[in-house]
């Protein structure tokens, strides 16, 4: 087996535990086969269902010591609704990881401001973690996150964890209030007024919707953010991972390999263009 | 590049480049008529060659006359060299992983054109050492190239700088003059294969004509857009509203992807099999099918303005900015073969009319 037929071969993984998120979300906890590296923040990889098909899912969690890597999937395609049925032991097909994530090693000594929406909190997890157990390595972290619904918020039994990591802000939003929430209403760009850091020493990480993405985008550079320090997560098609399938193309970039996360920078004369 | 300077044979000797290929143990592909189409495949004789037709080409017409110069079809070199369907690997339902043995092939292309050569150099920048199935063909790729004496009315290889003539990458390249071959060597293979044949250093009276026919080709195969400074200047006016308004005929076919010489974008299906196992293919995919930017929840380029934007973009801007030369080699077939006539040169110079703004 040649290099490009085994940069496109699924190596078979268990699936240690599923976690419910919310009705149409769970996380899946895989144990990383052998011979592949472990993912960095903001990387994704390919997880394929047998005889179904694959999906590109960002890493949501990683533990370095058991190498078990966690993706947390919304039931919403004709591939990620199976995986409503996969249970733990059973097997699905892994590659990865791909991409480039999320630029930690820049924001080192930084303040670091996450801004989410929805499905966009899992890729940007992995920076909490690692902020967590790192705290003296960043400055001030702000987290923004929004969701339609309170029902649709993720990971809603951590964010006490969250909260009580040093010098760190936490606020959270929903489009549409339910019954009983007494939180802020709204979009999550909405949040973005609560930044409170000089954006000359700070990175904003942005992962969600790509109308949201804009959103945020604008609102951070009003507040004098450049955008050599906003990263964003973008979002295609994916079916190869390598940048060779082409559908991931946003303007000359491959999504897959020179991504998924951009400084804004980069792709300032793309971004904006609609459909592009 | 050219190892030996013209020379010139007659041009019955054709078949002794043939023969000698066809001895060499070369599955020898060129054109045939097929259907009242030039179709590209094996040639198990020199007489299967299409020969005493004419294809005329123009935007969403193609037919073939009697005639002595014929260009190309639909088929291009990616057709054998980066197959429109093949099968990855096949997983058992015990999670077995099993990746087809690919046939070794020993390939001669024979009469191919400068665009089509052109095309191949392009697919080399993003597939050799990366697709296994293309690479073990390539290893041993012969390409015998047919100069282009008279460009079809669609052609543009003139303006994207792959032809009339061939200049470099082929193994011999011949020229037509009526009865005359003029024949030049650009490997070792192909001086073995030149050194059959009886010629003689070219002669100034034929080299004049043939300077001529070439200048005269040249002339015919211009886009009317320049290239210096295209890629730019398309994307100056990425929003322009010219996409709007071109496809309107447009029917998203995807035509343009499937005939195009160096579209390389794929898909993958898995099929599950009778016995539990799964098969992964891959199949031809074009930026023109609707499904080509949607995901699930999602579409990125819903409407077919924005995936008609992409592949003129691709082709002229973005691909010099991925692969460091031009994704587009002046073949016209994405012209030829639309259904409804769209023709890239004009889209073209329609664009950049419209200025910044439009």
């Amino acid at each position: 087996m040649g290099k490009y037929t085994a940069a496109l071969v699924p190596l078979k993984a268990s699936i240690a535990r599923v976690r419910v998120e919310t009705s149409n979300v769970r996380t899946y906890y895989v144990k990383l086969p052998d011979g592949l590296e472990l993912p960095k923040p903001g990387q994704f990889n390919m997880l394929y269902v047998h005889g179904v098909g694959e999906v590109p899912i960002s890493v949501s969690d990683l533990d370095e010591e058991s190498r078990v890597v966690a993706h947390t999937v919304r039931f919403v395609g004709s591939v990620t609704k199976t995986f409503e049925l996969l249970r733990e032991g059973d097997l699905i097909g892994f590659r990865g990881p791909y991409g480039i994530g999320w630029p930690m090693d820049a924001a080192y000594g930084k303040n670091i401001v996450l801004v989410a929406g929805g499905i966009g909190l899992p890729p940007l997890r992995p920076v909490i973690r690692e902020v967590a157990r790192n705290r003296s390595a960043v400055g001030k972290l702000i987290i923004l996150y929004g969701a339609r619904t309170p029902e649709d918020l993720m990971f809603s039994y951590e964010y006490g964890d969250y909260e009580s990591i040093p010098n760190t802000e936490f606020y959270v939003t929903v489009d549409k209030p339910s019954e009983g929430w007494r939180g802020n209403v709204g979009v999550v760009t909405n949040l973005i007024k609560h930044v409170d850091v000089d954006p000359s020493e700070s990175y904003a990480f942005i992962c969600g919707p790509e109308i949201m993405m804009k959103f945020a985008v604008r609102e951070l550079l009003k507040r004098g953010f450049k955008t050599n320090k906003i990263y964003l997560s973008l979002e295609r098609r994916m079916k190869c991972g390598v940048g060779l399938c082409g559908h991931c193309q946003m303007g000359p970039y491959f999504v897959c390999k020179h991504g998924p996360v951009f400084p804004l920078w980069f792709i300032s004369r793309y971004f904006w263009v609609d459909q592009i | 590049m050219s190892l030996t300077g013209l020379y010139v044979g007659r041009a019955v000797s054709l078949r002794i480049l043939f023969s000698e290929l066809r001895r060499l143990g070369y599955v020898v592909i060129g054109y045939k008529v097929v259907d009242g189409v030039l179709r590209l495949g094996e040639l198990n004789s020199f007489e299967e060659l299409a020969h005493d037709v004419e294809d005329i080409q123009s935007p969403g017409k193609y037919s073939l006359v009697s005639g002595d110069f014929y260009r190309h079809g639909p088929d291009s070199p990616k057709r054998f060299l980066y197959p429109p369907t093949l099968t990855l690997f096949k997983v058992s339902s015990e999670w077995v992983v099993s990746v087809p043995a690919y046939e070794e092939r020993n390939i001669a292309f024979f009469g191919l054109k400068p665009c089509d050569l052109a095309s191949i150099k392009v697919l080399d920048k993003i597939l050799l050492g990366v697709d296994e199935y293309y690479t073990s063909l390539r290893k041993n790729l012969v390409l015998v190239v047919e100069n282009c004496v008279s460009p079809g009315g669609t052609c543009f290889c003139s303006t994207m700088n792959t032809g009339p003539r061939a200049r470099d990458s082929f193994d011999l390249a011949y020229t037509r003059l009526n009865d005359k071959l003029v024949v030049e060597a650009g490997s070792e293979l192909g001086l073995k294969l030149l050194n059959l044949l009886e010629v003689e250093p070219i002669d100034d009276v034929t080299y004049e004509r043939f300077e001529v026919m070439m200048r005269n080709a040249s002339e015919k195969a211009r886009a009317g857009f320049e290239l210096n400074g295209l890629p730019e200047e398309l994307e100056l006016r990425i929003e322009s509203k010219t996409y709007e308004e071109i496809v309107e005929k447009c029917l998203g076919c995807a035509n343009c992807n499937m005939v195009c010489p160096t579209c390389f974008c794929f898909d993958v299906f898995d099929v599950p099999l009778i016995d539990g196992s799964a098969e992964r293919v891959r199949v031809w995919d074009g930026c023109l099918n609707f499904t080509y930017g949607q995901v699930a929840g999602g579409h990125f380029r819903p409407d077919l303005w924005a995936r008609y934007r992409h592949f003129v973009l691709h082709k002229l801007a973005y691909w010099i900015k991925q692969f460091g030369m031009y994704g587009c080699v002046g073949c016209g077939r994405c012209i030829t073969w639309c259904p409804t006539g769209i023709d890239l040169r004009e889209t073209v110079k329609k664009v950049l009319r419209g200025g910044k703004g439009g």
